[in-house]
């Protein structure tokens, strides 16, 4: 075999094991709609999308997430609102501002921070978070959006922080030179020249942290209540759609519309996902491409 | 060499953690001149001009020994606040680097520091794109990017944005080794127009450059101050043979 022959053949080599994730995406996909599509010759998409009741198992049984949408939604916003703040600072001491020493302990406990499994997460948040805020602010019950923002926010930090920090390094030295050298002192350089410059990136950090939070399932289903009601106040229970299809799953029959309305959801769930990613890819070039000039 | 000196170094050693980057240095730079920084690579006299407006401080690891005096006060001194003394002196770059920011906002950036009112504002980003000779250029396109600009027209923003802040001394570490020969042209018309109300330190590697542009020249070799004198002494009769041979391009 000649050295050309071989050359081609590594290169289909490579080729295929790179399309091996994508057609096991295609088929997921494939399979998420075959199962979930057939609800809609019983339930119009308007009415599984926007209606108000989650009756899967009464006859006749309503098919309604918007409750679980909200849910979902309002969890991923609130866990957003917490680890923000919290990513990003975190992500700027660390970049810019921690000596050498703090900064490699910190990385480490924040990488650590990302390892712990979710439904160690979801212990922490029933077994100490909920019992404790149920007491101190004298609630019905413990688990509810608060505590499941909480936990979600504590998953999405590490997510957040790390990728902040990669976009906060990636601001050329020049930039930071030129601040200093006009006489603007390191807060004003970070505030004003660094942070611009990394917005991309940061927007980024945030998108993906978001979808991180709305994906995630095991959280959601040990801390969150499990509630299908729209919530009338942050501390009631809400029932997020990840936690609807885990809990649910294993009682409904094969090819039920049940368990058809479980693979819908799925869709749904997958869509925003992709919605959160897509929009995090277009931030991130647009950015790119025009710089942050009118910033 | 006596007269109006605005900087006095004297006896300055510098390291960068254990390495001297530079040794014993003792010199003034007169007010009002254009004086130029030469010799090889990693003489130290990038450095040099990077300890004149506390740069280097933003490097960690480094020490200074000896004192820079800036009209009378050691710059070093501990109660000095390097913030105050880069708003003094400011600093061009070798490689342009104007902020992802608009035009305007790139030379508003330091007067907004400082807390210039958006009164004065405009005039100030106007008389200072003026001064660079680029507000013919980019007058209609002020809310555009800078980084649309060509590579000696960012150069000149960098001078403008240096300029706003009004300062007594300007920096400049190779400003036009990054830059095409009409732009490097314009460059150092400009530097000759600036000397009238600034005094200007610039470090260059070409020599028909500091020959063309300076009143004064020093030359650097391994971190030490060979040779120091005006610019037509250094390249017709220089003293020092090591001054020659550098000059001369039988080294560096």
């Amino acid at each position: 075999m000649n050295r050309q022959t071989k050359e081609i053949i590594i290169k289909y080599i490579f080729l295929l094991f790179a399309l091996v994730s994508v057609i096991v995406l295609g088929l997921i996909v494939f399979s998420l709609f075959r199962e979930g599509l057939p609800l809609f010759t019983e339930v119009s998409v308007k009415d599984f999308l926007f209606g108000m009741e989650w009756y899967p198992t009464y006859d006749p049984p309503s098919f309604g997430i918007f409750p679980l949408i909200v849910g979902s939604l309002i969890v991923t916003l609130l866990a957003t609102f917490i680890a923000v703040p919290l990513g990003v600072m975190a992500a700027i001491y660390i970049s810019e501002i921690a000596p050498q020493a703090i900064k490699e302990t910190l990385k480490s406990v924040i990488e650590l921070l990302a390892g712990l499994p979710s439904v160690v997460l979801g212990f922490f948040g029933m077994v100490i978070v909920a019992p404790w805020m149920q007491e101190t602010f004298d609630l019905p019950t413990g688990l509810n959006i608060v505590n499941a923002s909480v936990i979600l926010a504590i998953m999405a930090i590490p997510t957040i922080s790390s990728i902040s920090e990669d976009a906060l390094y990636a601001v050329p030295r020049e930039f930071k030179d030129a601040s200093y050298a006009l006489g603007a002192t390191k807060f004003e350089t970070i505030v004003k020249v660094i942070l611009p410059a990394a917005m991309s990136g940061i927007s980024t950090a945030v998108m993906l942290g978001m979808a991180r939070a709305i994906g995630e399932t095991m959280v959601v289903l040990m801390v969150a209540g499990g509630a299908a009601a729209i919530p009338e106040s942050l501390f009631d229970s809400v029932r997020p759609m990840p936690a609807s299809i885990a809990a649910e799953m294993g009682e409904t029959p094969y090819r039920s519309s049940h368990y058809s309305a479980l693979f819908a959801i799925g869709i749904v769930l997958f869509c925003l996902t992709l919605a959160f990613n897509l929009i995090a890819d277009y931030v991130s070039h647009k950015f790119r491409q025009i710089g942050s000039g009118t910033l | 060499m006596e007269s109006n000196a605005i900087i006095s170094i004297n006896r300055v050693n510098f390291y960068y953690g254990a390495v001297r980057a530079l040794t014993d240095i003792s010199m003034k730079f007169r007010k009002n001149k254009v004086t130029a920084l030469i010799g090889p690579s990693g003489c130290g006299k990038s450095t040099l001009l990077r300890l004149l407006n506390r740069m280097n401080d933003l490097i960690d690891g480094t020490r200074v020994e000896g004192e820079i005096l800036f009209e009378g006060q050691n710059i070093y001194a501990p109660d000095v606040d390097p913030v105050e003394i880069r708003r003094k002196i400011g600093m061009v770059f070798q490689k342009p680097n104007p902020f992802p920011k608009t035009i305007y906002n790139n030379i508003a950036y330091g007067p907004k520091l400082t807390g210039v009112n958006a009164g004065d504002l405009d005039a100030l980003v106007e008389q200072s794109l003026k001064q660079a000779v680029l507000w013919d250029e980019v007058k209609d396109i002020m809310s555009k990017s800078a980084m649309n600009l060509s590579g000696g027209q960012q150069q000149r923003l960098c001078i403008a944005r240096a300029l706003a802040m009004k300062p007594d001394i300007l920096l400049m570490d190779e400003p036009t080794s990054a830059l095409d020969p009409i732009s490097t042209a314009k460059i150092e018309e400009l530097i000759e127009e600036l000397k009238k109300d600034y005094t200007i330190i610039i470090v260059t590697h070409n020599m028909q450059q500091a020959a063309r542009i300076s009143d004064e020249t020093a030359f650097f070799y391994i971190g030490n101050l060979i040779e120091y004198n005006k610019t037509e002494k250094i390249f017709t009769k220089p003293e020092v043979k090591q001054t020659e041979d550098y000059i001369t391009g039988r080294f560096g």
